[in-house]
């Protein structure tokens, strides 16, 4: 019998669009509530639910136990750390970042930024010299010390356009500055992908490997941006990036929600190694699958808006069955939810999803 | 159309600003009526944006950049609107439900309805139901607009709804936001949904038959 693979090698045979001995499963973002909840099926000895900007870091560490024993008791191929970028709390519902980025905190979903010390041309010399510090790659540090390399390290950090629109303080200024302020945007651009080409370097050094460039392009029914403006304000910018990812030996997975037909080839030719989540309300996971056929893997694509937080476990099951019917063939696919395990999904359902994703991912698919 | 309201039109959705006040000073000049200016300069070509944006031939920055350069024009209008009055579509209250801070995609609803000439109240972000029956109190609005993110808060949407309609069993609603689908609207009893901006307008004036 041949010897079963170890997670991280599942993981970047899928990247480089080979079949696996089994569909790798990695998830992206598991917040805070389920990681506690998931915890709580495997062992009784679970932190109080709490926001990561109020923890002390005695309390980051034992939410970063607990998360690798999860992951370890799964069987997860992959994990993913985020870049932690220091916030002090300013207000009640706000902290501010140490680059003076405001952010409205929300109990069940990510910090909005709200302000930003970007208001014009005359504030990017403020911003001019930004670096990544040590500090912010603590998490993927010590998650490597503890899970070890078998299983493949994924490391998120904002891209060119989420960055931006941090600094800018408003998604919807960056998008205007598109139309009254290129220049601005283009200089954000630049230093913003400077500052990710150095956390990448920062990221492999520390042992990372792949990273994810974070950073929604699209919604429901389209993208945030035309082609062109993708084309003009980010995807040399994206290029640049991958092709450093790719010299440092890591791979570079991009993520996004939304329907991105728009611009998903301008994506590809950018160099990314794969396209997560693949929203099932947006995308469909064959076609895309048959779109990207030898150019790039896909990730993601199971429901957390509606099966995995109110579906049965085997509603799950099925579906789970007919994902990797539809996009495991030929390799080049790893299972994960379409964005992250958010409060709002069962535990018992993601369980179910990864159980299931064991069940029906051997290779060759016979389903 | 007059030729003066086609420039405008034309200024308004290439987000010249300068060019779209000038034009609406001169529109007020001529004895154009606020209300004039905004159903023959302003609406059709909002309108036809959206069109655009909902086919996939615009994308957000030119709907931002027009909302942004009619706002421009409004600002002129102020003070004849103030004098004169100006009819406008109906008054709609709009806020993403408690627990949800997400604003990006109720703005672009709340500029979008502007820009068919709604009077729009906007209640912000994280609204509880209480504080949108307060604004119910105040504006008696003829419909509401509620925006979710997020899977975990959408259920408010449906608390919203039961908690005015305690009070106001009339009250009408339109739901919107990445997860809201039209058989959740449905079972909460909304009145609408709409996947994306421009298609709440069109679905606000079908509610409100207008």
């Amino acid at each position: 019998m041949a010897e079963e693979a170890m997670g991280k090698e599942r993981i970047l045979d899928a990247l480089e669009l080979r079949e696996p001995d089994t569909v790798p499963i990695f998830e992206m973002g598991i917040n805070e509530a389920s990681i506690v909840n998931l915890g709580r099926h495997f062992t009784d000895d679970v932190p109080p639910i709490k926001h990561i900007t109020d923890m002390s870091l005695e309390e980051q560490l034992r939410y970063m136990d607990l998360l690798a024993l999860v992951l370890h008791e799964l069987g997860n191929d992959g994990i993913s750390t985020v870049f932690i970028i220091r916030k002090e709390r300013v207000a009640e519902d706000l902290v501010r970042d140490k680059y003076g980025t405001t952010y409205r905190l929300s109990n069940v979903g990510e910090p909005i930024a709200i302000d930003g010390p970007v208001q014009g041309p005359q504030d990017l010399e403020k911003i001019a010299d930004m670096e990544p510090d040590p500090g912010d790659f603590a998490m993927l540090r010590y998650l490597i010390a503890r899970m070890g390399k078998d299983v493949a390290h994924f490391f998120a950090i904002p891209g060119p356009f989420r960055f931006s629109w941090q600094l800018r303080g408003a998604m919807e200024r960056l998008l205007l500055d598109y139309m009254i302020d290129p220049d601005l945007a283009l200089s954000l651009a630049r230093i913003t992908t400077d500052f990710c080409k150095a956390a990448i370097e920062m990221a492999a050094d520390a042992g990372a490997d792949v990273v994810v460039l974070e950073g929604d392009l699209a919604f429901n029914t389209s993208t945030l941006m035309s082609p062109d403006q993708y084309c003009r304000f980010l995807k040399p910018h994206h290029t640049e990036i991958a092709e450093f990812a790719h010299r440092r030996g890591l791979k570079i997975v991009k993520h996004t929600d939304g329907k991105l037909w728009p611009i998903l080839d301008d994506l590809l030719e950018a160099g990314f190694d794969g396209i997560h989540p693949i929203q099932p309300q947006c995308m469909d996971i064959k076609e895309v699958k048959t779109h990207l056929k030898g150019r790039a893997a896909v990730l993601g694509n199971i429901d957390c808006s509606f099966l995995l937080p109110f579906g049965m476990s085997e509603e799950v099951d099925r579906v789970v069955m007919e994902t990797i019917k539809a996009a495991a063939p030929g390799g080049g696919y790893i299972i994960s939810s379409s964005n992250s395990i958010h409060p709002g999904v069962k535990p018992e359902n993601y369980i179910a999803m990864v159980k299931a994703a064991r069940k029906y991912g051997k290779y060759p698919i016979n389903l | 159309m007059k030729e003066s309201m086609v420039r405008l039109g034309e200024n308004l959705i290439a987000g010249q600003i300068e060019k779209v006040k000038g034009l609406t000073e001169e529109a007020l000049k001529e004895g154009m009526s606020p209300n004039e200016i905004l159903q023959e300069g302003m609406v059709p070509p909002m309108e036809e944006l959206g069109e655009r944006f909902s086919r996939g031939e615009a994308f957000l920055p030119e709907l931002l950049l027009a909302a942004h350069a009619m706002r421009a024009a409004m600002e002129v209008l102020k003070p004849a609107i103030a004098r004169r009055g100006i009819r406008q579509e109906a008054t709609v209250i709009i806020g993403t439900v408690a627990g949800d801070i997400h604003d990006l995609g109720k703005n672009i609803v709340r500029m979008m309805l502007e820009g068919a000439a709604f009077r729009v109240v906007d209640v912000g972000v994280n609204v509880s139901a209480e504080r949108f029956l307060e604004a119910y109190d105040q504006e008696k609005p003829d419909l509401v607009g509620l925006s979710s993110l997020l899977t975990t808060t959408m259920g408010e949407m449906e608390e919203v709804i039961q908690k005015v309609r305690r009070t106001y069993p009339a009250a009408k609603f339109i739901v919107g936001g990445a997860p809201i689908r039209q058989d959740f609207a449905d079972k909460i009893g909304a009145d609408g949904y709409a996947p994306d901006a421009p298609t709440a307008v069109k679905v606000a004036k079908r509610i409100l038959g207008s």
